[in-house]
């Protein structure tokens, strides 16, 4: 049985989230409702997925995100985020969360993506794919000439996604295969947290925060 | 407001000191006829000319002293009014006299309409003004010798210094007025926010999700949506535009997505809050023709265009109904979408097909940044 914790600050929203899960099979084994709690319940639990508000009352749900995927590799981060953060959204999936969803999305689309987040693959919403096309275009503007970039292929897929279209529908759009669109996808959001990865580790050196022996 | 913000015009003691000015130089009128009065053959022009004068300065005065005066149509009034009181003192010397350096009774006092024109214009008012009472001088004395260069320019320099001090002060007094605006607007918001966060939008959820009753649940939804839209801050952007991103994320609703990049999408006001109206149309269409099918708006921000696609996965317009439409009298997708786009300079294209939805593509070309 996938096991999840539930982070969100409102107890009411919290309470609905955690039934509704319940109620389509899965176990839910923590709640919190602050950054400081959610990562430290979510070390001694070990959930198999972490669904994560952003606006929380103390704390940012960006840095418990990047706190729990930083200290445990088996345990993904749904982001459930109402739609007026997104600048939020898109740091929090730099930050290594696995997807996002709005919170005006039905239980059963929650439950989908649970079960997929669960399974490794990432949650892509029409709003995400956007949030990354706009990032993407952001780093090919700046100055570095390390920044990572999007091949024509995944930006047409992207774009795609940003117009709703399935992965099933885009396969047939560019004739390519169900899996090679979903791969083209997982690879945009990964190309972009390895590099924010990075440039936390250069900013850490930079600034003496780390010993480099031990980065 | 208004009220409010006539008080603090800091404009006004410049306009003070243009009023200043006129009577101090009306004065040295009288003082510099007195002294060289042997040099008018008679009494009654000049005497009449300073009196024109006095009136003239009495009313620039009361013009000048209050804001509804202190207008470029004012302005042109007093430079015409002056122009014609120096063109009267052709009758205070005899013909020629003025070629032989014959005193101009009107002296310096004819200097006033150029500050007041840098004052209303700015730089380019001043030089204006200054430019058109030295030539009107110029033109009764008839030559140019080297008192006429240094008039012309120290008059120049004077009008176009206080034009470009008038102007800057201006800018600076706009940007205080919206910096204090924004910050009034940003801590309404954060309050109304925290308000709202906590209270309304918890209970709208868990109604939602209890889904008892289905109407009452999609309206629940619905409200939460647009309650969360209205939060939205948005990125500050320049005076005079929008963020396009914001405007279309405030179109999100349960069976609207929208996505776009976090960065502000900055386009000229207008264009923007035209393109977001041709957006909500494409959305009321499908919301017309095809209930229940769910919408995307995709805004896709390129170097030279912006392109929103709206598109929803009802059942498609079927070939030849859009013309036939129109041809009906149903202008609105072809007036308001279309329409608009070419006003914008853009182009509006739908792909659609029976079973296909319909996918309107929306590109307009972005100027050059400011």
């Amino acid at each position: 049985m996938t096991t999840v914790m539930v982070v969100d600050d409102h107890p009411m929203w919290r309470e609905a989230v955690e039934r509704d899960l319940a109620a389509r099979g899965f176990e839910v084994v923590a709640t919190a409702g602050d950054a400081g709690s959610a990562v430290r319940r979510a070390l001694a639990v070990r959930p198999d997925v972490v669904v994560m508000d952003l606006q929380l009352g103390t704390g940012s749900g960006v840095d418990a995100t990047r706190d729990v995927v930083a200290a445990l590799p088996g345990t993904r981060v749904l982001v459930l985020s109402a739609s007026a953060e997104q600048a939020d959204v898109l740091e929090a999936v730099k930050a290594g969360a696995s997807g996002y969803l709005v919170k005006s999305a039905g239980a059963d689309e929650l439950a989908d993506a649970v079960t997929r987040t669960a399974a490794g693959d990432a949650v892509f919403s029409a709003g995400l794919a956007g949030l990354l096309l706009g990032e993407y275009r952001r780093l090919q503007a700046g100055p570095d000439p390390g920044a990572p970039q999007l091949t024509e292929r995944e930006t047409e897929v992207l774009k795609l996604v940003s117009r709703g279209l399935s992965a099933k529908a885009i396969a047939e759009r560019l004739v390519l295969s169900h899996r090679t669109v979903e791969n083209h996808v997982q690879n945009t959001l990964r190309k972009l947290q390895l590099h924010n990865r990075v440039e936390l580790t250069r900013y850490a050196i930079e600034h003496g925060l780390t010993d480099p022996d031990s980065a | 407001m208004a009220g409010e913000l006539r008080q603090r015009d800091l404009l006004a003691p410049l306009w003070r000191v243009v009023v200043a000015f006129r009577l101090v130089a009306w004065v040295l009128a009288v003082a510099g006829w007195f002294r060289e009065r042997d040099d008018y053959p008679g009494t009654a022009a000049p005497v009449a000319v300073l009196v024109a004068m006095a009136v003239w300065t009495a009313v620039v005065t009361v013009a000048y002293s209050r804001a509804a005066g202190r207008r470029t149509r004012v302005t042109l009034l007093d430079l015409g009014v002056t122009v014609l009181v120096l063109a009267a003192t052709v009758a205070t010397q005899p013909a020629g006299a003025f070629g032989e350096g014959a005193p101009i009774v009107t002296s310096i006092w004819v200097a006033g309409p150029a500050l007041a024109m840098a004052l209303a214009r700015g730089r380019d008012g001043g030089v204006a003004g200054a430019v058109v009472v030295w030539a009107a001088v110029t033109f009764l004395r008839g030559y140019v010798g080297d008192r006429e260069v240094f008039n012309l320019t120290l008059l120049v320099l004077t009008a176009g210094l206080l034009g470009y001090a008038a102007t800057i002060t201006r800018r600076a007094e706009l940007a205080l007025r919206e910096a204090a605006a924004a910050q009034a607007a940003a801590q309404e918001r954060e309050r109304l926010g925290r308000a709202v966060h906590d209270g309304v939008l918890q209970v709208l959820a868990a109604v939602r999700r209890r889904g008892v009753d289905p109407e009452l649940t999609r309206l629940a939804a619905e409200q939460e949506v647009a309650l969360r839209g209205l939060l939205t801050t948005g990125p500050e952007v320049a005076v005079g535009t929008a963020d396009l991103g914001t405007a279309l994320r405030l179109l999100a609703t349960p069976d609207v997505d929208v996505a776009g990049p976090a960065e502000p999408v900055e386009l000229p006001a207008h264009t923007a809050a035209e393109l977001t109206a041709a957006v909500r149309e494409a959305l009321a269409n499908t919301a017309e023709h095809a209930a229940g099918a769910h919408a995307w708006v995709s805004l896709e921000p390129a170097d030279d265009e912006v392109v929103v696609v709206v598109r929803d996965d009802g059942p498609g317009i079927p070939d030849g109904r859009l013309p036939a439409a129109a041809g009906e009298g149903h202008h609105g997708v072809r007036s308001s979408i279309c329409g608009r786009l070419a006003d914008l300079g853009g182009s509006a294209v739908l792909h659609t097909a029976p079973g296909q939805g319909t996918e309107w593509e929306l590109t307009i070309p972005r100027g050059t940044p400011r």
